[in-house]
């Protein structure tokens, strides 16, 4: 296996049954290989098991059968505790929907990743404030998320999701509630830091711009892995 | 500090606010239930103590008695019960129904006697200033203290004279003799702020009872007044074992066991009662947080996603009721205390004092506080808090990632 690969899939299937009793196979041999700070974009028609796919890779899901690596070494047979321990420090995650805690600030919600992964010293303090710098919130520290706007919080989630430096970003359509400009902002953003933190980003999206301007294109489709680019 | 003791402390007392408004209002309910709590456990406490003090300053600690018969050798027995080093002080008492007449409108007191040669009675009389508007020391055969409500209830006032009618005078009426009743002046006012006693006894010297009963040189009983820190049921058993008092011995506590033991019950029952209502607020809590553990199944996903092990994000939940528990503990505690200070004030204002000595006999809301009381209250409201919290916790802790991360 290639040492410079983050994380890799190989044939991946995952089957669900329907409440009939009925199986529905959505993902049918997917295989794919990241390289760190690496950018790839992951598209794929709505249903298609996009994210199902990512749960998948990140260990959040189980695989029905396939194998996942993380850093050349494999995942998916560990105990869902041992997957947890490694996920915190190896794995950065940006939902479109946020997902900040609503009574911690900006500066806590960053920091919260830190403090899951038993890390929270003047060290850390420093770190997220100079991520949420970076993300042009240094004027919103101690702002709760309520007083942020789309574009803002997405941003605090982006700066928690690399505060621990992981070795790859998973971000699920990380821009599908903001306007252009500010998704365009975002997304610039996102691809920065991952730049900036040899971070690798797997980015699933809908929007064939922001697909461009990563390093590689997949498509997802009836359940297998396309190269498109 | 763990990450999971850091939320749930967030989730109670976020950034910006002092606390949230469910931690506001759950600490609230659980030091209501504990005010409820601990308030009637320390008021009935109170009473208990109260009246256990009343009881003894108004009975004595032992009584020894003939089986009703008049005991005639009392100054024998009296001689053996100052032997023991237990033993306070001695007194020989008279005691028993009369009819007083005052103004023509008859009265039916208990009276007492109090020994006027000797000067000496088991009873703290003097030492707690018992005595009003005179001095026991002015009793004597031809005068009478009657209890302050009694004369109260009666328009009895201290130089008025009062008639006494004991029942040995039914004797010299069936002999066709008429019976001349004693007249007595009043020359002090009873008040022991112990109802039951202020509107029932009188006292009069121990010659003039002799003489209204027709005792002779008896007395109904001896009263021993025990030195401070000796147990009176540790020395009632040992003038038993002793052998040297051939009377019926009893200490103020067997002597109204029956009484004390329905005090006991009332604070066990309305403690029961009472418990209820810190069981309704730890349910207030459970829902609650449990409703907290819904609205956030997208944040506790992505905790899980971030690393956050099933064990943590239920301790989140957990530790939540146990801080509830006991914030609400201590909060209830300060808040019965302090209430409590402003008894008086509110028995006025709420029930008025009339009804306060009506109903329990006291002037005074008594108030003890027992620390194994506070103990048991706290305990019990931090034990179910935290079980309110498991509840939400194990429906956290049990959340799949991943489909908690596509909740709506």
């Amino acid at each position: 296996m290639n040492s410079d690969l983050v994380l890799s899939a190989v044939d991946v299937k995952k089957s669900f049954k329907t409440p009939d009793g009925d199986s529905i196979e959505v993902l049918r041999g997917a295989t794919i290989s990241i390289k760190a700070g690496e950018s790839v974009a992951l598209r794929g028609e709505s249903g298609s098991g996009k994210t199902t796919f990512m749960n998948i890779i990140s260990c959040l899901e189980s695989v029905s059968s396939g194998e996942v690596f993380w850093l050349g070494k494999r995942v998916d047979n560990l105990s869902n505790s041992a997957q947890a321990k490694l996920r915190s420090g190896f794995m950065g995650f940006v939902f479109q929907n946020y997902c900040l805690m609503p009574e911690l600030t900006a500066l806590e919600n960053v920091l919260l990743a830190s403090r899951i992964l038993g890390k929270c010293s003047r060290k850390e303090i420093d770190r997220a404030k100079d991520l949420l710098n970076a993300v042009g919130l240094s004027a919103r520290l101690n702002y709760l998320p309520n007083r942020l706007s789309g574009g803002e919080r997405q941003r605090v989630a982006i700066a928690r999701a690399i505060i621990n430096s992981p070795s790859v970003m998973l971000a699920d359509e990380p821009t599908g509630n903001l306007d252009e400009d500010t998704a365009n902002s975002v997304m610039n953003m996102l691809l920065e830091l991952c730049k900036n933190n040899n971070t690798a980003l797997l980015l699933i999206t809908h929007n064939p711009d922001f697909a461009k301007i990563t390093d590689r294109e997949v498509l997802l489709s009836h359940g297998e892995i396309l190269e498109v680019r | 500090m763990p990450w999971w003791l850091y939320i749930a402390f967030k989730q109670l007392f976020p950034s910006g606010k002092i606390i949230s408004f469910f931690a506001a209002v759950s600490i609230l309910g659980v030091a209501l239930g504990i005010l409820g709590l601990f308030g009637t456990q320390s008021v009935m406490n109170g009473f208990h103590a109260q009246i256990g003090e009343k009881l003894r300053d108004t009975t004595g600690d032992i009584i020894i008695r003939n089986f009703g018969q008049p005991i005639y050798n009392h100054k024998v027995i009296c001689e053996r019960l100052r032997k023991y080093p237990e033993v306070d002080r001695v007194e020989t008492v008279a005691k028993g129904p009369v009819m007083m007449l005052h103004r023509n409108v008859p009265i039916f007191p208990m009276l007492r006697s109090y020994d006027t040669v000797k000067n000496e009675t088991a009873l703290p009389l003097k030492q707690k200033n018992y005595v009003k508007m005179g001095f026991i020391e002015d009793l004597d055969d031809d005068s009478i203290i009657i209890g302050q409500r009694l004369a109260a209830q009666n328009g009895i006032s201290v130089g008025d004279k009062v008639e006494i009618f004991s029942p040995t005078m039914l004797d010299k009426i069936k002999k066709d003799e008429v019976p001349m009743p004693s007249s007595l002046e009043v020359v002090g006012l009873l008040c022991t702020d112990y109802s039951e006693v202020d509107s029932n006894v009188a006292l009069v010297s121990l010659r003039r009872m002799r003489d209204l009963y027709n005792l002779g040189d008896g007395v109904h009983s001896i009263v021993v007044a025990l030195k401070d820190g000796a147990n009176c049921n540790e020395f009632s058993a040992k003038l038993y074992s002793d052998r040297k008092i051939p009377y019926r011995i009893s200490t103020w506590l067997t002597s109204n066991e029956g009484f004390l033991r329905v005090i006991k019950m009332e604070k066990v029952m309305m403690s029961l009662i009472i418990f209820l209502i810190i069981i309704v607020a730890s349910f207030s809590i459970c829902i609650s947080l449990y409703t907290s553990v819904l609205r956030k199944t997208r944040e506790i996903g992505l905790s899980g996603a971030m690393g956050a092990r099933p064990y943590q994000i239920a301790l989140t939940y957990c530790f939540q009721g146990l801080f509830i528990g006991v914030f609400g503990s201590l909060f209830g505690i300060v808040l019965t205390m302090t209430i409590l200070h402003f008894r008086e004030s509110l028995v006025e204002l709420i029930v008025g004092r009339e009804a306060l000595i009506e109903f329990y006999h006291f002037a005074h809301l008594p108030v003890k506080y027992e620390l194994n009381d506070a103990m048991w209250a706290c305990t019990f409201a931090i034990v179910l808090c935290t079980l309110a919290g498991l509840f939400p916790a194990i429906r956290a802790a049990r959340l799949k990632i991943s489909e908690a991360m596509r909740n709506e």
